[in-house]
């Protein structure tokens, strides 16, 4: 197993040192937290943000998803800029919200990188600053493909930082047949794959599995839809299924532990690069839809160094840098001939993060809505029923 | 009168770490997870809030998730401690009695070597270990012991590995001591006196390790049944832990309330346990002393 | 100690059989590694009788009594008990019991429930293992203590205790480990006679293992003394004071004067202090280097030059020192000599530190030993 593939094993696992940090302090931090708790029910204003000045600095703290950026590009902008960067990781967006929405303002954290759907609520609730464009120059570098989406229309809180799609990855040796579809998907995981299944540990993601194999909208509401994908997936799928688990594909492919997981393109990638039979496994892109998400750069209320953040954004959209970051992380970061510039640099698995344009008409945005909590829900009975 | 509340005063300052140990890192905390567990969480924006008081979320927390999770934990935990005890006392046993005791630091001291790694990477090194290409899986098949690779992890059976292996030491150590203390011309009295090993086993070393038997199992079973680093490695849609819920309910979903909640029913099934498993020791004693008592006349003078 | 007629199923009717207690070891050698702890020992323990392995520490006595008991095998030889080998008998099945050094009382267990835990063992029914515990505690004196719990006790009523869990189960052969070395030296002289009278009432072999030649003295039928894993000398209390073996024995038993120098004819023996009369035999040559060994107690001090004593010799009066009973002094002859007299204090006028004395003893209480040179005192 390679090292970055070890990394990315931790990734999910980095909110551990923060809790022994925090269990460390118990008393005095929960006091403080509850403080902090107590202060926020009674008042809503936030820690006034430091305006642009022109100086850099020497600190700049980034609040990511684990192992999101390409290391060299870190180092490198600190040794062009002085600027020290504290990159701590979440490993949720919940968690990301809680803490912004907590401590209003007094995070310390800079950047932020939360994903689209969540962008409007944070933007509402005033934890998310506006953008001066005008301080990030390499915007013009964006494809405008992926710029001005809905959550966040003339990206006035929010910049593209990468993006990506939900598909599975399967073990050609156990599982013969092709597979194309969420359909497919759900055969070989009753049949050939099954107790060697994995899926997200995610309820949109996994409702969304039986939604689209059955081509119904996967943000749907219905309850009567919803109630058909909880009979067959709580009362067939489950018992098939052996790990609910968003990090296993890149530990699971080189070890051989699944012939079949749920997983997000570039994860897969990274999971087959550190196979040492990448031939052996293949990703699908599966018909008839699945989700796109995006992932984006902001600039958090109360951030202390705004000039080292909007140059670090600034930094990380330079052509070099969005070739060095999605060939490390694997998924595109929304710069323009990206794709021409990872093929010329010979990038390895380019299919994985460059879909044709035929799958990406195909692909359809998550949206936060009503039906949620309902998911939830049948996510908990499928993980209570695959556990008995 | 005022020499005694004098003196009352400078015992009160001597205990001031034991007190404010007490105070600080156990009373507030506890009752700070027990106030939140009866509060609720707002919105997406807020992990927390009081301004309602109610037992909705451990209604919330009994769902079949739950449950079954708790069920699965107890299972793991139970069997775990079980585990480590029946190879802890053996192992234990040879240490504190059959091995000279010049070599005794350097055992205790290999027992302990594990814990100079992070938990985490020990855990994370059985992923390794246990993988169906790794190493152990291949070497194996190549020697024929297995026909097909190893299907164990991201299955209960990895976790229940994972944990005995994570907690092992915590058994053997008070075990150890235990046996030690115990010593060895006891052992010989008994022999001396007709007992064969198996009678000196129960009669002797074990009454007398029995409380090294019970802060063993102690030590295993409550920080097993609140562990979540184990489950969330090496375990899959089987062998989930309760640890693993309260964890995500607080980083994750960051609904303190619910965690809250979760954790302090934890807590109370693990006080009833111990609870449980004293009154039993207790009986047990008992008994056995029933059974051992001489009755003697008073003399008849 | 009061002796009465209730006693009779400790004092069992085996016990009395003839041979039933007769411990024989017969080349008995046992190894550490490679250096022996006892190096080939024989020696025949009569039934009833009590005896002492008395010794340094190290000299082998804790090994051999531990062999006797099972918990450990020799290397070579054999040890028969009542005339069958016991050589690979597990402790249990030995017809022995033992009284340990710390005493080894069973901490969970009661006063009464530690007496009974032999009995029980034999699956004795219960009405007899209170009938004999009861006993075994009054045989001790301390059936006031049967319920208490063992770590309560003082050493002494420990070392009962200890003792009575050990009888009661009617051993042919009664193996005692230091079982004295924790009381203090009061305790220890009371329990030395209570041992002694028990053992009478009893008549059951006593072995008895111990560093302290008066606690041997004072108890033993005969006493073995043992050196480096081999006997020096094995005979009565008596036997040992008077005409030890070695000039070990000698300077282990009482406190002795070794005074150096070569054999000459009849029995004289002539040194740097001059010539002495001995009325001890020695096999060596003369003109062989021997030790003339004087006890302490043997040595008369006078303040003016003694006429008719054979062996005189003249000194400086040293420390002067009162042990209780006995007032010991030390001398320095003129060849640089230390020796040391005891005499009661009723003697007479005492000399002063600094004055010249002279000392004298008589031919019989002297004895020659041949100079091993390592070892030139005790």
């Amino acid at each position: 197993m390679g090292e970055q593939s070890t990394m990315k094993v931790l990734a999910p696992q980095a909110a551990i040192p923060k809790i022994s940090r925090r269990a460390m302090l118990v008393g005095f931090a929960v006091i403080g937290a509850s403080l902090a708790l107590s202060g926020c029910s009674n008042q809503k204003g936030f820690a006034a943000s430091a305006l642009p000045n022109g100086e850099l600095g020497r600190q700049l703290n980034v609040y990511s998803w684990g192992d999101y950026e390409d290391p060299a590009n870190i180092s490198d902008f600190q040794d062009s800029s002085d600027v020290r960067v504290q990159l701590d990781s979440f490993g949720s967006n919940e968690e990301l919200i809680a803490k912004l929405a907590a401590t209003r303002g007094t995070s310390g954290y800079d950047v932020v990188v939360p994903t689209g759907l969540y962008i409007p609520q944070m933007v509402a609730n005033g934890l998310l600053q506006p953008l001066d464009h005008s301080r990030i120059p390499n915007m013009a570098n964006l494809d405008p493909t992926y710029t001005n989406q809905v959550w966040d229309p003339g990206n006035q809180h929010s910049i593209p930082k990468a993006w990506g799609t939900t598909g599975y990855v399967y073990d050609t040796t156990v599982i013969k047949d092709e597979l194309s579809s969420w359909q497919d998907f759900l055969t070989a995981a009753e049949t050939t794959a099954s107790g060697k299944t994995a899926v997200l540990e995610d309820a949109w993601e996994v409702v969304a599995i039986y939604l689209a194999a059955h081509n119904i909208d996967m943000n749907s509401m219905d309850a009567t839809a919803l109630d058909a994908a909880e009979e067959y997936l709580v009362g067939t799928l489950a018992k098939s299924i052996r790990a609910f688990n968003s990090n296993v594909v890149t530990s699971g492919i080189p070890q051989g532990t699944f012939a079949l997981m749920q997983s997000f393109n570039g994860d897969a990638r990274q999971g087959m690069l550190a196979a040492s039979d990448p031939e052996r496994w293949k990703f699908v892109f599966p018909t008839p839809t699945a989700n796109l998400w995006m992932d984006n750069w902001s600039l958090a209320t109360g951030a202390q160094h705004p000039d080292a953040a909007y140059a670090f954004i600034n930094h990380m959209m330079t052509p070099e840098a969005a070739l060095r970051e999605v060939e490390y992380i694997g998924y595109h970061t929304g710069i323009k001939d990206l794709k021409e510039a990872a093929l010329a640099d010979d990038m390895e698995l380019p299919d994985l993060v460059f879909p044709s344009q035929e799958v990406l008409d195909r692909l359809k945005t998550a949206v936060l809505n009503d039906g949620q909590e309902r998911r939830v829900e049948i996510l908990n009975r499928m993980q209570a029923k695959a556990g008995a | 009168m005022r020499k005694f509340s004098r003196r009352g005063a400078s015992v009160a300052a001597l205990s001031f770490p034991t007190w404010a140990y007490l105070v600080f890192f156990f009373i507030i905390p506890v009752g700070l997870v027990l106030w939140y567990s009866f509060g609720y969480k707002p919105d997406l924006f807020t992990a927390h809030s009081n301004s309602t008081l109610s037992f909705d979320r451990y209604v919330e927390a009994m769902d079949p998730t739950f449950l079954s999770t708790f069920i699965n934990t107890l299972q793991i935990a139970g069997l775990g401690t079980l585990i480590c005890l029946l190879v802890g006392i053996p192992f234990a046993y040879w240490m504190a009695v059959k091995v000279p005791s010049k070599w005794r630091g350097l055992l205790v001291a290999l027992v302990l070597v594990p814990f100079w790694t992070n938990f985490l990477v020990r855990t994370l090194g059985w992923q390794i270990v246990l993988a169906p290409e790794g190493f152990v899986s291949d070497a194996l098949q190549n020697l024929g012991i297995l026909n097909g690779p190893i299907e164990i992890l991201y299955t209960r059976a990895a976790v229940q590995l994972g944990v005995v292996y994570n907690y092992l030491p915590l058994m053997i150590l008070p075990l150890f001591v235990s046996l030690d203390r115990a010593g060895v011309s006891l052992r010989e009295a008994s022999r001396d006196l007709g007992a064969n090993r198996w009678r000196t086993m129960f009669e002797v070393t074990l009454p007398l390790a029995a409380p090294g038997i019970i802060s063993g199992a102690l030590l295993v079973f409550i920080p097993l049944m609140g562990d979540y680093i184990t489950a969330s490695v090496l375990g899959g849609a089987q062998g989930n832990m309760v640890g693993q819920l309260v964890a995500n309910q607080f980083n994750s979903a960051q609904n303190w309330a619910l965690g809250s909640a979760m954790a302090v029913m934890l807590m109370v099934f693990i006080l009833l346990t111990v609870v449980i498993v004293g009154a039993i020791y207790l009986i047990i004693r008992a008994i056995l002393r029933f059974n051992r008592r001489v009755l003697i006349e008073e003399p008849a003078s | 100690m009061t002796q009465n007629s209730t006693l009779s199923p400790i004092v069992g009717n085996d016990s009395l059989s003839h041979d039933s207690g007769s411990v024989q070891i017969r080349g008995v050698v046992k190894r550490y590694g490679t250096s022996p702890a006892v190096a080939g020992i024989d020696l025949q323990v009569r039934s009833g009788e009590f005896l002492s392995l008395l010794g340094p520490s190290g000299c082998g006595k804790t090994t051999l009594l531990r062999m006797i008991a099972g918990f450990e095998e020799p290397d070579e030889g054999d040890i028969l008990l009542a005339g069958s080998s016991v050589v690979g008998v597990a402790p249990n099945k030995r017809p022995v019991n033992t009284v340990f050094q710390a005493y080894a009382l069973f901490p969970h267990m009661t006063v009464a429930e530690n007496v009974a835990y032999g009995l029980r063992q034999k699956r004795t029914p219960k009405a007899e293992i209170a009938a004999r515990v009861s006993e075994a505690l009054e045989l001790v004196q301390m059936s006031s203590f049967a319920t208490r719990n063992p770590r309560m006790l003082s050493g002494g009523q420990q070392q009962r205790v200890a003792l009575a869990r050990a009888i009661i189960n009617r051993p042919k052969v009664l193996l005692l480990d230091e079982p004295m070395s924790a009381l203090d030296r009061k305790l220890r002289e009371e329990m030395q006679l209570e041992l002694k009278v028990l053992q009478r009432q009893l008549g059951i072999t006593f072995i008895f293992v111990t560093h302290d030649q008066a606690e041997a003295m004072s108890m033993s039928d005969r006493i073995v003394v043992m050196l480096d894993g081999k006997i020096q000398q094995v005979g009565t209390a008596e036997e040992i004071y008077t005409n030890p073996a070695t000039s070990f024995v000698a300077g282990f038993i009482g406190k002795q004067n070794f005074i150096s120098g070569t054999l000459g004819a009849n029995g004289r023996v002539e040194t740097q202090d001059g010539t002495f009369v001995c009325a001890g035999k020695s096999e060596a040559a003369a003109g062989a280097p021997v030790l003339a060994a004087i006890r302490a107690e043997s040595i008369h001090v006078h303040t003016q030059e003694p006429t008719i004593e054979p062996n005189v010799v003249a000194g400086t009066m040293g420390v002067v020192s009162f042990l209780g009973d006995v007032i010991q002094y030390q001398i320095t002859t003129g060849s640089g000599q230390e020796l040391l007299a005891r005499m009661t204090p009723t003697h007479g006028v005492l000399p002063a530190a600094g004055e010249k004395v002279w000392l004298s003893w008589a031919p019989e209480h002297a004895q020659i030993f041949p100079n091993p040179a390592p070892r030139t005192g005790a």
